[in-house]
């Protein structure tokens, strides 16, 4: 990277919340196609399966953090109407999913040490498959909201994220030699590993790299299977001190490191200095250095995949391989559960998991390190999920103990 | 989030914006440049990223730029694109400043014969989307033979 661009990003400072607190439980609601539940039903369930599977009561919750981005999220209002609690509640907009469910367990983790509050439940959901009709665009729809883009970019029909994301990998491929063998096998890794878990909306669909280079073009360079389903469903995660966590009933899953990095220029792809990157170079080093740890150490990643490219682009910008060598990186059995150099997105992503933005892949993770995901990693010990939404990434490690 | 009954056309009244659409009307490709160091500021969202100055002033471009990039669209993900589908959108950096990519489409060329760092010039064409009665004058980009 020229040192023109290397400037186009910055880590956002954070505090050290490392080995303080703990995931101690995790839940997800059920991912289906078109289901008629509203997000705030899709949330009720991920937090009793959550709270289920911690051992806690709601009464026990006392921090609720989500995403305010559709109006439609679980607030604590709702939780309040939900489970019939009447307690004050330490509340955070900087969590649910995308980049915030790799950054949440940060803020959750100064509340907590603050004695703000005691157990934080961060959730998020989604009914886009449901809404989907209604959506200019489907999901694109925020960003045909963003005046830049509605006056700039939508008239052009450059327009959503799939064509964004198509020309941003047709410029990868220009600048590193990229193959769309090499998205593909990003693709066909995913559909495996959905395919070996039963929650996942696509497990009854392989998917070969033959089929894959077959599929007719989407947005070149993209296919349909570069993109992520769309799916209704929702997850949610409890975080608690490291020694609540101990008296609790599952195995210890620490926080280890969190890193948050930020573009320059926000959500506009069109404008971001480093277009084939993404903020993960800002916000990974951070949490390594907050974790003590390096790529090295780490024995399975899931990173937020609305398509191909970007699964691609975050591999690199994490650490795992030297930039522009993601490509010969992923092929062949690099990704895959058993075996694999580093097992990725071993419950399927967002390409065959479910859409629900990254808080699945979280709840992945620390099954994984616990022991009890589907297509387990032999002795899983250290877990690094990449957030993403735009203008911001976030790496999260988290380590057993 | 209600969209204006002409979406997608781009509101050519939004200030920000105003003057590019104004411009285009003219058959001229026109960016804000800052007054403080002459940078042009792309998208003009705010100060100056690199001296925060606010005070900008449009200027007239050559109309030449590189392909950055692109996508063939076959899909229509909104129903006004219906009529355009299969298209060419993507992004062309300007010659006065290669950190600078407009938006736009690529058009009067073979998808097949698109090369990155290609040169373009720019023309005027009219956006016309299904079930919209107006149109807008845009700048488009073509390869440029010369």
């Amino acid at each position: 990277m020229s040192a023109a661009r290397a400037d186009w990003g910055f880590p956002t400072p954070l505090e050290n919340v490392s080995g303080a607190v703990a995931i101690a439980g995790v839940g997800e609601a059920d991912h289906t196609k078109a289901s008629g539940r509203t997000p705030k039903q899709i949330a009720a369930q991920a937090i009793e399966r959550a709270l289920a599977d911690a051992g806690l009561t709601p009464g026990d919750v006392d921090g609720l953090m989500y995403t305010p981005f559709d109006g439609q999220q679980f607030t604590a209002g709702d939780y309040r109407a939900h489970f019939g609690t009447r307690h004050d509640m330490w509340v955070s907009t900087q969590g649910g999913g995308m980049v915030w469910a790799g950054s949440a367990p940060h803020e959750a983790g100064l509340a907590i040490r603050a004695g703000r509050a005691r157990a934080v439940v961060n959730v998020f959901s989604v009914a886009w498959a449901t809404q989907r009709a209604e959506m200019v665009g489907g999901p694109g729809e925020v960003h045909a909201q963003e005046l830049f883009k509605q006056n700039l970019e939508v008239p052009f029909g450059w327009f959503p994220q799939p064509v964004y994301f198509a020309t941003i990998a047709r410029r990868h491929m220009h600048e590193y030699g990229t193959t769309p063998a090499q998205l593909g096998a990003i693709a066909v890794t995913c559909r495996r590993h959905a395919n070996l878990t039963p929650a996942a909306v696509l497990r009854d669909k392989p998917l070969s790299l033959a089929e894959y280079l077959a599929s007719p073009p989407l947005c070149e360079p993209f296919r349909k299977e570069d993109c992520c389903l769309i799916s209704d469903g929702g997850g949610a995660y409890v975080v608690t001190s490291i020694e609540r966590a101990r008296d609790l009933r599952q195995p210890v899953v620490e926080v280890a490191g969190v890193g948050v990095g930020n573009s320059r220029t926000g959500a506009y792809w069109s404008q971001q200095g480093d277009i084939t990157s993404t903020p993960q170079v800002f916000a990974a080093p951070g949490a390594f250095r907050m974790a003590g740890l390096t790529p090295a150490d780490v024995d399975v990643l899931a990173c937020y995949d609305p398509f191909t490219i970007v699964s691609l682009m975050q591999v690199e910008d994490i650490g795992f391989c030297r930039k522009g060598e993601g490509g010969p990186f992923v092929e062949g059995t690099t990704l895959h559960f058993d075996g694999g150099r580093l097992p990725y997105n071993t419950h399927g992503g967002m390409l065959s998991h479910a859409y629900v933005l990254g808080i699945a892949h979280v709840v992945e993770l620390v099954r994984q390190l616990r022991g009890e995901a589907a297509a387990q990693v032999p002795d899983a010990r250290v877990a690094v999920y990449g957030g993403y939404t735009g203008p911001q990434a976030s790496t999260l490690i988290l380590r057993r103990r | 989030m209600k969209f204006r009954d002409d979406f997608p056309l781009p509101d050519t009244a939004w200030p920000p914006t105003r003057e590019f659409w104004a411009a285009a009307a003219r058959g001229e490709l026109s960016l804000p440049r800052c007054d403080g160091c002459q940078r042009f500021v792309w998208y003009p969202d705010g100060a100056c990223r690199r001296c925060g100055a606010t005070s900008r002033t449009w200027t007239v471009l050559a109309g030449r730029g590189r392909l950055f990039s692109w996508s063939v669209v076959r899909r229509a993900f909104i129903p006004q694109l219906e009529g355009d589908v299969p298209y060419v959108a993507g992004l062309v950096t300007i010659d006065e400043d290669p950190a600078v990519r407009l938006v736009t489409r690529i058009v009067d060329a073979d998808p097949a014969q698109l090369r990155i760092d290609m040169p373009m010039r720019v023309v005027f064409r009219p956006l016309r989307f299904a079930g919209v009665p107006r149109t807008v004058t845009a700048p488009m980009f073509t390869p440029s033979h010369a």
